[in-house]
């Protein structure tokens, strides 16, 4: 090929790589919103609840795998708490729940085909647990009946968390339909079906607090934490 | 070595055996229970050891009664009516093991055996040492009080057992004027309870039936009728309690007589977590009483012997026919760490009318994360409770008996509060202001301090 045609031909793959590059910014969408917590009953701004803990994540039509990455994620327990309170995950993640406390914690969860039992392990490392279904994972631990968080396993990447004003913002969502959702550990999921561009401004969501922070619960057995016996008795 | 030495080295005995074993334990005891739930059999063991330190008031009161000059130590020309072991005392009261075995979710046995027994020896010191508290069968699920039931059904538990009525889940050591009077101790025989839904129950009972005997509603219950009484010019080491009529412990296996039949109905509403809940029971018992019921430990009769005095002589003047029957209701409320148990109970025991009335108040507190030992926190909860009870006895003394405490009116309130020293060693620390009326209507006290440490495991 002689030295004219090497340059025709470098100049049309220079146009088409740019016109590829700009297509694919095209179609990358943003999504911006408020997520509100109200009181029960709908008067006034909830009070005790943390909009921080919601969890706003975007399901297109077209499903987007989610990549599980290589190193598990992490829930400490740690001054008889689990930190974070609310982990979300992409399905097929691994989750590590170390115990950085000088007592002995019992981690389990009876959420379905995520449920799981560590058993009562010391301080260290801890074990993993693999999620392979998506849903909603409330972990409790069988020796503090206060201690309880949450594994939101996804099937979209397309998740984040609102700030403290409960601003968010959701970027390199894919053009087309989809559903939004929002969920909090004390409302009910709220859903709404959102095509994509939004078509300018911002999705104002609110919410009411209908259920309480500590949600009640049984212990690993089914049984209640508080036995009213004189041998369980405290 | 003396007594408190033994004590404190008993004490940390335990402290070893607390920690020396918590996690591997904990590891053991879940494969053996692995290996026993692929056998449809599933055994726990337990123990409970309790040491206390006990200071009891030095109080006497004359009493109005013929005693012979044998009959009184040396030097005294009247009897009394006093504090069982006055003064401080570091003591061991209870060894006790506990045994379950569950076959299904609706087949257990349980039995709970007491050595050494110092508080609940019944009715004498001189009683049995070693004392079989409860030995039972159920077939069924039985529902704790202000607990939803899983749905409708039944339960039928066999053998020595306890009152259904009974405060199972008490804060402090010490026991109420009510509680000591009519369902402290087990009884024998059958109890039925049938949960219709989640919310209505009904409980029935035919059981031997507790004796009635006498005994100090403090710690120790007192010698009453004791060998040693027996001896010429006695002076024996445990002076008799201010006492009050009680429903004694069931000795041995005597199903030939009238049985007590009890029935109860009751409505509770809780969440479904068991955290928070309200139980209300209406119940009533009835039997005949015996001519005389014997005890271990003590020459006096039980039943219509005590109360028709010494030799059948100083009966009470409202003594009538033979029928012991008691109507009362029970309320239970627990609202997370917060639990109120309240009793009522009108009784009349052969013509002898009486009422009582108690309620114990107690807040569960969780402390923050400070100190750990052997994995375990230290001090992860403080309780503090309180209990008033009220006994009005609405019959008279005969005008001689060596007893009057029994017809005088009884205040009793005790408040202490119960810290988790770690998991399976408790702290409680609690005094009883008991006052009565005397039959001159003045006002006495018969107050102690109370001190227990125990081990569970």
């Amino acid at each position: 090929m002689n030295r004219r045609a090497t340059s025709l031909l470098s100049l049309v793959l220079f146009f088409a790589a740019s016109s590829f590059a700009a297509g694919r910014a095209a179609h990358a969408e943003d999504l911006r919103g408020r997520v509100q917590l109200l009181a029960k009953g709908g008067k006034g701004p909830a009070r005790g609840s943390d909009v921080r803990e919601a969890v706003v994540y975007f399901e297109p039509a077209a499903p987007a795998a989610p990549r599980p990455p290589a190193t598990p994620f992490q829930m400490v327990t740690e001054k008889k708490e689990f930190e974070p309170r609310v982990l979300t995950v992409p399905r097929g993640s691994r989750v590590r729940f170390p115990n950085m406390d000088p007592i002995l914690h019992n981690v389990f969860s009876v959420s379905g085909e995520n449920s799981f039992d560590l058993g009562l392990y010391r301080k260290g490392p801890g074990k993993e647990v693999k999620f392979d279904r998506s849903g909603v994972v409330r972990v409790f631990c069988n020796v503090h009946h206060d201690m309880v968080a949450y594994i939101l396993v996804l099937d979209t990447p397309f998740f984040t968390s609102p700030d403290a004003k409960g601003e968010f913002r959701l970027t390199g969502l894919p053009r087309g339909p989809g559903r939004l959702t929002v969920w909090h550990e004390q409302v009910e999921p709220w859903t709404a079906d959102v095509p994509l561009p939004q078509g300018g401004g911002s999705l104002n969501v609110r919410v009411e607090v209908s259920k309480p922070r500590l949600p009640v619960h049984l212990n690993k057995s089914g049984q209640s934490y508080q036995r009213r016996d004189r041998y369980g008795n405290q | 070595m003396s007594w408190s030495g033994k004590v404190c080295v008993g004490c940390g005995v335990l402290l070893w055996l607390t920690f020396a074993t918590p996690v591997q334990a904990a590891e053991e005891t879940a494969e053996t229970e692995e290996t026993a739930e692929e056998s449809g059999l599933r055994l726990k063991w337990g123990l409970e050891v309790k040491t206390h330190y006990r200071d009891s008031d030095l109080n006497r009161f004359a009493v109005p009664f013929p005693f012979t000059p044998e009959q009184l130590p040396v030097g005294e020309t009247r009897g009394f009516q006093e504090t069982v072991n006055p003064g401080s005392h570091l003591e061991i009261s209870t060894a006790t093991l506990l045994l379950d075995a569950t076959w299904s979710e609706t087949l257990q046995a349980h039995g709970k055996i007491d050595f050494i027994d110092l508080y609940d020896r019944n009715p004498t010191s001189t009683d049995k040492k070693v004392d079989v508290d409860e030995i039972w069968l159920r077939f069924g699920r039985e529902t704790d009080p202000a607990t939803l039931s899983e749905r409708s059904g039944l339960y039928l538990k066999i053998g020595k057992l306890p009152h259904f009525e009974r405060q199972d889940d008490r804060h402090l050591e010490s026991y109420g004027l009510v509680s000591t009077a009519f369902n402290r101790f087990e009884d024998t025989g059958a109890e039925l309870g049938i949960d219709l839904g989640r919310h209505v129950y009904v409980k029935v009972s035919a059981t031997q039936g507790n004796p009635v005997f006498i005994r100090d509603p403090n710690a120790l219950a007192g010698d009453n009728g004791t060998p040693d009484q027996m001896r010429l010019n006695p002076d024996p080491e445990l002076g008799t309690g201010i006492v009050i009529l009680y429903d004694a412990e069931v000795e041995d296996l005597d199903l030939d007589g009238d049985l007590e039949m009890g029935a109860g109905l009751g409505l509770r509403f809780a969440d479904e977590g068991g955290r928070n809940g309200i139980d209300v029971l209406a119940w009533g018992y009835q039997r005949t009483l015996a001519e005389t019921v014997e005890l271990e430990g003590t020459f006096y009769g039980g039943d219509l012997d005590l109360l028709r005095g010494p030799a059948d002589l100083f009966p009470f003047p409202a003594l009538e026919g033979d029928e012991k029957r008691e109507v009362g209701a029970n309320l239970w409320l627990y609202i997370g760490g917060f639990s109120l148990f309240g009793q009522y109970v009108d009784q009349e025991l052969a013509g002898l009318p009486r009422t009582g009335i108690e309620g114990e108040v107690a807040w569960s507190f969780d402390l923050p994360l400070v100190w750990a030992l052997g994995g375990r926190q230290l001090f992860p909860y403080i309780a503090p409770a309180v209990r008033y009870s009220k006994l009005d006895n609405d019959f008279r003394n005969p005008r001689q008996t060596p007893a009057p405490s029994l017809a005088w009116d009884w205040e009793k309130l005790d408040a202490g509060v119960r810290l988790g020293i770690v998991q399976g060693i408790d702290l409680t620390l609690e005094y009883a202001d008991n006052s009565f009326i005397l039959g001159s209507g003045a006002e006495a006290e018969n107050n102690e301090l109370l001190t227990t440490l125990r081990w569970r495991t």
